[in-house]
């Protein structure tokens, strides 16, 4: 054993490691999947269709009506096209992870996470990627520009775009986290693959913003399940409807999230350890 | 109203398959955007038999042989590019219902059970399905439970079933409409020895007492040996022999093999691994855990026992038949003419 | 019981009653699949509590347009809209057959080739096991219509001609997806390369059935396409034969629209089937 080993194997878990762990997996992911240039076409073409619908359901909506509860037109575009983006983001980084973690869980297979000299939660988090979904990233990119053009005077300009990269990688990294809560549910419960299932549906709301349902659906959207973090908040952003109060609340919410979701994965994890030992 | 005889004619039947060839690069993939190679495989090359009614025959052959095409030709999964088969007096080719209620193909790890729910459930959906009439449905499907010895597996979940359990269960789904021709496709594949020899004598059960035809294709010589009289042996897809098991042996196999364990060894001519060296007396096999393993040919074998148990301290000695294996591989080697050699 | 007699006692009666084995092998697949489903009662709630998110978006939405329209757009009131979404749940449980993305991993994996060495042709598993499934459907549907009543106060008046008709509609939509997305499932036999074709169609289907919006709120062109493509008729006319509003002509119409397109569907099948089942016979099995 050479000195560097020694040293890796007596030093526990630094935070400033993750990222070259990120790296290492993006790359081998990513050439992976590059190999299979089809499913590029194939992934642009559901793209394209699903941002189609969305924005065929916005044109009848807007060939009836000029606002939406006060939101007009490229507002709603500048939605969807967050919308489009963190689902993209979600599908190609934290998706492919949390569905592995949930079939490694069911099937015991979870072992290697804990005989690693890196942080569990990590590893699990960062081994697969799903690059032909970014592709989302960028068509909901395209009608996000879109929108924000056609807002005109009425956006944040630069404060606005800052703003809204960061509150889009907040949003991102409380969807995250929740994820990890659903995954980590497989530690208890059997059947986890329909409340996946329902998340997706449930994320499909946020392609409007958040406050226009009603109010018992806006706190379960909110506080429950925390699409307007993601979503609605970085679109606000770029829509100049940002108050403090909610940069905040979606602080605090990341925060809470990020806490709350590790607690429960150590639990689980100890759980799974405890029942194979 | 007549039942048509259980018989199987096969006139040499052909089955051709055209598989794209792709060679490795860029430049081949590019050309294959083009142009698509395509290479012929014959899989089957002319085959013909006939089986009786009742028979019981093996099919034997390496992989990719044949036996499996053939198999599904005969039940109608697969058309034939040329020559002619008769299962049932029908053309299997047209799946008329009249002969797909009379017969069953059973491949060893397929699953047509339902899987969430008890076997008695998917018996009763398949009574449904070849409207087997009640009375004889309960009749055949008590029967079948007695015989596999499965009663207590069909009130559970096949899920929770293991391996062999499932391939009980299976087999019993699948002959519940009391087929009078069972072409068994590698039954016994995956299963442990026990699971193996129930099997097998279910097989010889439900042959003598329904008089059903059964064609079995297997890997295990064993399966061959316990139930089939008659073997074809086929390769590259011909028939290369198709006759009796014993005719088999005698024709095609020039040696036996002698097998000696050792007492104590004799030290003047003892080798490295701990038994005498035999390698005078014929063609040494394999050594294994103190059994020398000769193989002998037929003339010799009882001068050559006889020296070897004067000259040795023998713990035992047995004389076999070579494996068929063996014996098949020299079919293979020696019947590269294609010509089927004709048992008697 | 020498085994000749019983040979001859089975192989008559197999031939008697061709109809009435047809019904018994139906009940016994939809009983099949009701008693595998039922099992899954949990997740079977997760997935249909997944699928009303759906059409709240939607209904909430356009509840709004009305609301800040005054009081209704394009005909519909905030309650009418809430009818119309709320039957919508039950029309998509309804729509919901096999998947012609299935097709690969059936041929795949054999369970093709299983079914064709049985006396029944394929398409009455999928029928029959789907018809089991749409009763468990039905039955875990009315307290979620009813929760969704609660919240958004649903109005509609339907007639009785209206709800014999919506009651025929709803499998009428069955046997026509049925029929459709088997014909292109069995696109499958020729290549694996099909799930653009898949997609593209389920886009249009998806613009073009009323499951976005009511048919009526779309632009004219829309609408006029709509008349000749089977979509409107598994969705939208369901709905709306029992949310209104709707003449007695328009129920006739749609009645024979969904007849003509059940036997154009089983048409179809038919043919290609027969070229599918040639094609997957001269090279798979």
């Amino acid at each position: 054993m050479t000195d560097k080993t020694a040293k890796m194997n007596v030093t526990s878990f630094r935070p400033v490691r993750a990222p070259r762990l990120a790296w290492s997996f993006f790359r081998i992911g990513a050439m992976n999947e590059l190999q299979y240039r089809s499913n590029f076409f194939l992934q642009l073409l559901q793209s394209v269709l699903t941002l189609g619908a969305g924005l065929v359901g916005l044109a009848v909506v807007f060939g009836r009506t000029t606002n939406l509860s006060g939101w007009t037109r490229p507002e709603l575009l500048v939605v969807m096209g967050v919308f489009t983006m963190v689902g993209g983001i979600t599908n190609t980084f934290v998706v492919p992870n949390m569905q592995k973690l949930v079939e490694d869980i069911q099937r015991g297979t979870l072992d290697f996470a804990l005989t690693k000299p890196a942080d569990a939660q990590t590893l699990v988090s960062v081994r697969q990627i799903s690059i032909w979904r970014s592709v989302d990233i960028l068509t909901g990119l395209i009608v996000l520009i879109v929108g924000v053009v056609q807002l005109g005077d009425n956006n944040n300009g630069i404060k606005g775009a800052t703003s809204l990269v960061m509150l889009l990688l907040l949003g991102s990294w409380t969807i995250y986290c929740f994820w990890l809560i659903l995954a980590s549910s497989a530690f208890w419960f059997i059947r986890v693959n329909e409340m996946q299932e329902l998340f997706q549906g449930l994320f499909r709301s946020g392609q409007y913003p958040v406050r226009i349902y009603p109010g018992w659906m806006r706190f379960g959207l909110t506080f429950l399940v925390p699409i307007a973090f993601a979503v609605t908040v970085p679109a606000e952003a770029a829509t100049n409807r940002l108050t403090g109060i909610t940069v905040v609340v979606a602080l605090a919410a990341a925060a809470l999230f990020g806490i709350g979701s590790r607690w429960i994965w150590r639990t689980g994890l100890r759980r799974y350890s405890g029942a194979s030992a | 109203m007549t039942i048509p005889p259980a018989r199987i004619q096969v006139e040499h039947l052909e089955k051709v398959f055209a598989v794209p060839v792709r060679e490795a690069g860029l430049r081949a993939s590019l050309r294959s955007l083009v142009h698509r190679e395509v290479r012929e495989v014959r899989a089957v090359n002319g085959v013909s038999f006939t089986i009786e009614p009742g028979e019981v025959v093996g099919f034997l052959g390496p992989n990719g042989a044949g036996k499996t095409t053939t198999l599904k030709m005969l039940s109608g999964l697969l058309q034939p590019s040329g020559g002619k088969a008769t299962v049932l007096g029908y053309e299997p080719g047209c799946r008329d219902p009249g002969m797909l209620s009379r017969l069953a193909l059973v491949m060893g790890n397929r699953n047509q059970l339902q899987w969430d729910l008890p076997a008695m459930d998917s018996f009763e959906l398949n009574r449904a399905i070849y409207r087997i009439p009640r009375p004889e449905f309960v009749e055949m499907r008590d029967e079948l439970i007695d015989l596999l010895d499965i009663g207590e597996l069909v009130t559970k979940p096949v899920r929770n079933l293991s391996l062999g359990e499932r391939m009980k269960v299976e087999i019993a789904g699948s002959l519940l409409h009391r087929p009078t021709i069972l072409f068994l496709d590698e039954p016994t594949i995956g299963l442990d020895i026990t699971m193996q020899k129930r099997i097998r004598s279910f097989i010889s059960e439900y042959n003598r007492r329904y008089g059903a035809t059964v064609v079995l294709t297997s890997h295990y010589m064993a399966d061959v040996q316990a139930l089939c009289k008659r073997v074809i042996i086929i390769h590259h897809g011909n028939v290369l022999f198709d006759g009796d098991l014993a005719t088999l042996s005698q024709k095609f196999a020039a040696t036996k093999t002698v097998v000696v364990r050792f007492e104590q060894m004799n030290t003047s001519t003892a080798n490295e691994v701990g038994v005498p060296d035999l390698s005078r007396y014929g063609t040494v096999v394999s050594v294994v855990d103190g059994a020398v393993s000769l193989s002998v040919s037929r003339d010799q074998v009882a001068s050559i026992t006889a020296q070897i148990l004067s000259e040795h301290s023998v713990l035992d000695l047995t004389i076999e038949d070579p494996p068929i294996d063996d014996v098949i591989e020299r079919v293979f080697a020696d019947g590269v003419s294609g010509e089927a050699v004709p048992g008697d | 019981m020498t085994n000749t007699v019983t040979e001859i006692v089975l192989q008559d009666q197999i031939r008697a009653s061709r109809w009435r084995s047809m019904i018994s092998l139906y009940w016994m697949l939809a009983k099949t699949a009701m008693q595998a489903r039922f099992q899954y009662r949990a997740s079977n709630y997760f997935y249909m509590i997944g699928m009303v998110v759906e059409p709240t978006i939607y209904l909430v939405v356009w509840r709004t347009i009305a609301e800040s329209s005054g009081g209704a757009v394009g005909g519909y009131t905030a309650g009418t809209f809430a009818a119309y979404y709320i039957v919508w749940t039950l029309v998509r449980n309804m729509n919901i057959v096999f998947t012609p993305f299935g097709w690969e991993i059936r041929i795949r994996e054999g369970e093709l080739s299983g079914q064709l060495l049985r006396p029944v042709h394929p398409i009455h598993y999928d029928l029959g096991f789907f018809i089991g499934w749409k009763v468990i459907v039905i039955v875990l549907w009315i307290p979620i219509a009813a929760v969704l009543s609660l919240a958004f106060h649903p109005t509609f008046d339907p007639s009785i001609e209206q709800c014999i008709v919506f009651f025929v509609a709803i499998w009428g939509a069955y046997l026509i997806r049925s029929m459709l997305l088997w014909v292109l499932g069995m696109i499958t036999f020729w290549t694996t390369r099909v799930s653009a074709l898949f997609e593209a169609y389920f886009m249009a289907e998806l613009l073009l059935s009323g499951r976005l919006v009511p048919m009526t709120l779309m632009p004219g062109w829309v609408q006029g396409l709509s008349w000749f493509l089977p979509f409107r008729w598994t969705f939208g006319f369901p709905i709306t034969a029992l949310v209104g509003p709707i003449s007695k002509t328009e129920l006739v119409v749609g009645v024979l629209a969904q007849i003509g397109w059940v036997l154009f569907g089983v048409l179809l099948v038919k043919v290609v089937w027969r070229r599918g089942i040639r094609k997957f016979s001269a090279v798979g099995g």
